[in-house]
C-alpha cells in the first residue's frame, strides 16, 4: 500500500535526522560514541513520552472495561490531522488548534464508545474485540479518503522560531526546545491525570468501576458515565500525542495510527496494563529501546524491536513492570 | 420448497455445478471470471483455516496472514531452489506453518484472549519485516518472481481452468477436514472452550493443549493456501502478506458467520467477487479505501448479526449463547 511506503520514507527521514547515523559507528573516538549514545537517549526519551501519552488511553480503557481499544491509535492519527486542517485550512493559531483538537478527540472518544462498544458490553469479549478492530480499520480508511495518502507536515511557521533551536547543548548532544516542549507537556498532563485519578471524585469512581462494575453501580456510581469520562480523557491524550508526533517527525499520514497504536499498546503492556505510571515507564523504556535498537542494531527492524519487546514481555512477564495480572473472573 | 430437498442432494447439485463451472458459455470474459472464482476459492480455504481459531475456539487471531506468508515463501523458495513437486511442497508448507503455529502458540495461548490477539498481530508484522529485510533468503522487496506452476502427470498447469480444478480439490480436502473436525471430540472440546473456558476446564478439558492444536491446524491450512497461491500466482512479494489480509479474511468469516463452515465459505464467495466489482467501479486511488467497507462490516455484523449474514446450522447453539448472554446481563458480574 502506498501509505506504508510513505510511512517508511518518513521513518527513514526521521531516523536519519535524529540518530546521526551518517556519522556512523566507525568513529573510534570514545567521546563521540558516548555523545552519540546520549543523543540517542534524549531522542528515545522524547519518543517514549509520546508513546506514554498514547499508552495511557489504552491502559485506562482496559482498566475500566477490559477491552483493547484498537481504534485508539486512529484517534491519535485523527488528532494529528484535525490540528493540521485547523492550522492550514482554517488558519487558526497553533495553540487554539491544539486545544480544540483535544476537545474534539475527547468528544470523539465518547461517541466511539457510545456507538460501537456500549451495545456490546454484555456480549462475548471476542465480539467487542472484533468491533474495535473494525472501527480502527474504518477510521483509518476514512482518513485516507478525507486527507489522501500523501505525507502531510505542519507548516514551520505555526510555532515560534525558538522551538527549533537547541535549548541545551553539551558537546555533540543537543536538546531542542521542541523536545523540551513535548517532554514538559507529557509530564504536566501525566501529573494532571494522576491527580484526577487519585484526588477527585470521578477518579475514585473510575478506580471503583475498574475493580467491579456491578458493585460500583450498586454504590450509586453511574458506570456508563465513568466509562465515557475515561474514553474522553484517554482520547484527548491520544489526540495530543498525535499533534506532538506530527510536530516532532514533521510527518502525518493515515497509517501512522496503526503502527504507533501497537507500539503504545506494547508500552502499556510493558508497564503493566491498567496502570498509569506503568504506561509512562513502559513508554519511556520502549522509546529508548526503539531508538537505541534502530541506531545500533538495525534500522530496518525499528518497528520489529517494539513488536519483539511486546511479545517477549507478554510471554515472560504478562503483568508488566508494574501492575498485577488479574485472573479471568467467572 | 428448497428446504424439502435433502441436504445430500443439495450438496450433489452444488458439486456438479462446481464441476461444470469453467465450461459455462461466458465468451471472452471466461478467463477473468475464472481468475476471480479461483481467488474466491483460495480465500474460502483461508477462511476455513482461520475459522478454526476465532470461530471454533473463540480466540481472536490477527496474525493469520503470517502463516499464509510463511506457506507462500516456503513453497516459493523450495520450488525455485530445489524444484520440488507441488505434492511434496503442500505437506511441507503445512508442516512449516504448523511448526510456527506451535512455537508461537505454546507460550502465548496461556494468556487471555486479548493478549493473544495482539501477540498474533505482532507476529505477522514480524514475518513481513523478516521477509522484507532478509534479502539473502527472500530477495526482500524485489519479491520472488518466476515460481514454476504445479506439474500434474507431466503437464505443467497453465490455464485458469486447470488451476480451478486444483484449487477446488484443495477446497474439498480442507472442507472435509474442517467438517470432520467440527463433529469430532476435538471440535466439541473447542466449542466448550469457546462457550466458557472455565466450565470447559472444570469438565477436564486441557485448555492449552486444545488451543494449541486449533492454532496449529489453522496455521497449517493457512500455509497450504499460501503454497497454492505461490505456485498459482508465480510471484510473491512481502506486501501481499500484510496485516490487511488478516483483516480481510477475518471479515469474510464474520460476514458469513463465525463458527459455521457453510457461512464462512459463503462469506468468501460473496465478498471476494464484490472486491473485484469495487476494483472496477471505484476510481484508481480509491480502491484501497475498500477496507472502509470491511471495517464497517466487522462493526455492523458484531452489533446486529453476530451469527453471520444468514445464520446457518448451529442455530440451536447460538440460541443457547444468547440465553447465556441474557443471564450474564441480568445477574452475575463480568
Amino acid at each position: 500500500m502506498a501509505g506504508r511506503h510513505a510511512h517508511l520514507r518518513g521513518l527513514a527521514r526521521a531516523i536519519h535526522e535524529i540518530s546521526g547515523l551518517s556519522r556512523g559507528l566507525s568513529v573510534e573516538n570514545l567521546l563521540d560514541i558516548s555523545s552519540l549514545f546520549l543523543q540517542q537517549l534524549v531522542n528515545g526519551i522524547t519518543l517514549g513520552g509520546v508513546y506514554a501519552l498514547i499508552a495511557v488511553g489504552y491502559t485506562m480503557v482496559y482498566g475500566v472495561i477490559q477491552l483493547i481499544n484498537f481504534a485508539h491509535g486512529e484517534i491519535y492519527m485523527l488528532g494529528a490531522f484535525l490540528a493540521y486542517t485547523q492550522v492550514t485550512l482554517l488558519r487558526l493559531p497553533f495553540f487554539v488548534a491544539f486545544l480544540t483538537t483535544l476537545l474534539i478527540c475527547a468528544v470523539f472518544g465518547v461517541i466511539l464508545d457510545y456507538v460501537a462498544y456500549r451495545p456490546l458490553r454484555t456480549a462475548p469479549r471476542l465480539a467487542a474485540l472484533i468491533t474495535a478492530i473494525g472501527m480502527s480499520i474504518f477510521l483509518q480508511n476514512l482518513a485516507l479518503l478525507l486527507w489522501g495518502s500523501q505525507i502531510k507536515s505542519y507548516p514551520r511557521d505555526i510555532l515560534p522560531r525558538l522551538f527549533f533551536k537547541p535549548a541545551l547543548t553539551m558537546g555533540e548532544v543537543s536538546l531542542s526546545w521542541l523536545q523540551v516542549f513535548i517532554l514538559s507537556i507529557t509530564v504536566i498532563f501525566m501529573l494532571i491525570l494522576h491527580l484526577i485519578i487519585h484526588k477527585t471524585k470521578v477518579g475514585m469512581a473510575m478506580r471503583a468501576v475498574s475493580q467491579d462494575k456491578v458493585t460500583s453501580a450498586l454504590m450509586g456510581i453511574g458506570v456508563n458515565r465513568v466509562i465515557s469520562f475515561t474514553f474522553a480523557i484517554g482520547s484527548a491524550m491520544g489526540g495530543m500525542a498525535g499533534i506532538l508526533v506530527g510536530l516532532y517527525y514533521n510527518a502525518i499520514f493515515p497509517t501512522m495510527g496503526y503502527i504507533a497504536g501497537v507500539k503504545a499498546f506494547a508500552a502499556a503492556v510493558l508497564g503493566g496494563i491498567g496502570s498509569v505510571p506503568g504506561a509512562m515507564l513502559g513508554g519511556g523504556v520502549l522509546g529508548i529501546a526503539e531508538v537505541l535498537g534502530a541506531g545500533y542494531l538495525s534500522s530496518a527492524y525499528r518497528d520489529g524491536i517494539s513488536y519483539a519487546v511486546m511479545i517477549l514481555v507478554i510471554i515472560f512477564k504478562p503483568s508488566g513492570l508494574i501492575g498485577q495480572i488479574l485472573g479471568e473472573k467467572v | 420448497m428448497i428446504s424439502k430437498i435433502s441436504p445430500r442432494w443439495k450438496l450433489a447439485a452444488i458439486f456438479v455445478f462446481a464441476l461444470v463451472l469453467p465450461w459455462l458459455p461466458l465468451g471472452s470474459s471466461t478467463n477473468y471470471f475464472l481468475r476471480v472464482i479461483n481467488t474466491a476459492i483460495l480465500y474460502m480455504i483461508l477462511a476455513l483455516g482461520l475459522n478454526i481459531v476465532p470461530g471454533f475456539t473463540g480466540l481472536l487471531d490477527l496474525g493469520y496472514v503470517g502463516f499464509y506468508g510463511i506457506g507462500a515463501y516456503t513453497a516459493g523458495l523450495l520450488t525455485i531452489h530445489y524444484n520440488l513437486s507441488f505434492w511434496m511442497i503442500l505437506p511441507l508448507a503445512a508442516l512449516n506453518g504448523a511448526m510456527w503455529g506451535i512455537l508461537l502458540g505454546a507460550p502465548t495461548l496461556r494468556l487471555t484472549g486479548d493478549y493473544f490477539a495482539i501477540v498474533t498481530f505482532g507476529f505477522s508484522e514480524l514475518v513481513v519485516l523478516v521477509i522484507r529485510n532478509e534479502l539473502w533468503l527472500t530477495r526482500g522487496p524485489m519479491g520472488l518472481p518466476g515460481i514454476a506452476p504445479p506439474v500434474i502427470f507431466g503437464h505443467p498447469l497453465k490455464l485458469e481452468w486447470e488451476f480451478y480444478y486444483l484449487v477446488l480439490l484443495l477446497l474439498m480436502l480442507v472442507m472435509l477436514v474442517a467438517s470432520r473436525l467440527e463433529d469430532s471430540r476435538l471440535g466439541r472440546a473447542w466449542f466448550a472452550i469457546r462457550e466458557d473456558e472455565i466450565a470447559a476446564q472444570c469438565c477436564g478439558i486441557n485448555l492449552i493443549r486444545y488451543k494449541i492444536i486449533a492454532f496449529a491446524i489453522s496455521a497449517s491450512i493457512g500455509a497450504m493456501g499460501g503454497a497454492f497461491f505461490a505456485r498459482w500466482f508465480k510471484f510473491i512479494h512481502p506486501d501481499m502478506f500484510k496485516f490487511w489480509e488478516s483483516i480481510l479474511i477475518l471479515c469474510l468469516i464474520v460476514f458469513g458467520g463465525m463458527g459455521s463452515i457453510t457461512g464462512t465459505m459463503l462469506g468468501a464467495l460473496i465478498l471476494i467477487p464484490l472486491a473485484e466489482i469495487l476494483r472496477a467501479v471505484l476510481p484508481q486511488g480509491m480502491f484501497n479505501a475498500r477496507y472502509l467497507i470491511y471495517g464497517l462490516i466487522l462493526v455492523l455484523m458484531m452489533r446486529w448479526r453476530p451469527a453471520g449474514i444468514i445464520p446457518f446450522d448451529r442455530a440451536q447453539e447460538s440460541k443457547a449463547a444468547r440465553m447465556r448472554q441474557r443471564l450474564t446481563a441480568l445477574g452475575s458480574k463480568e
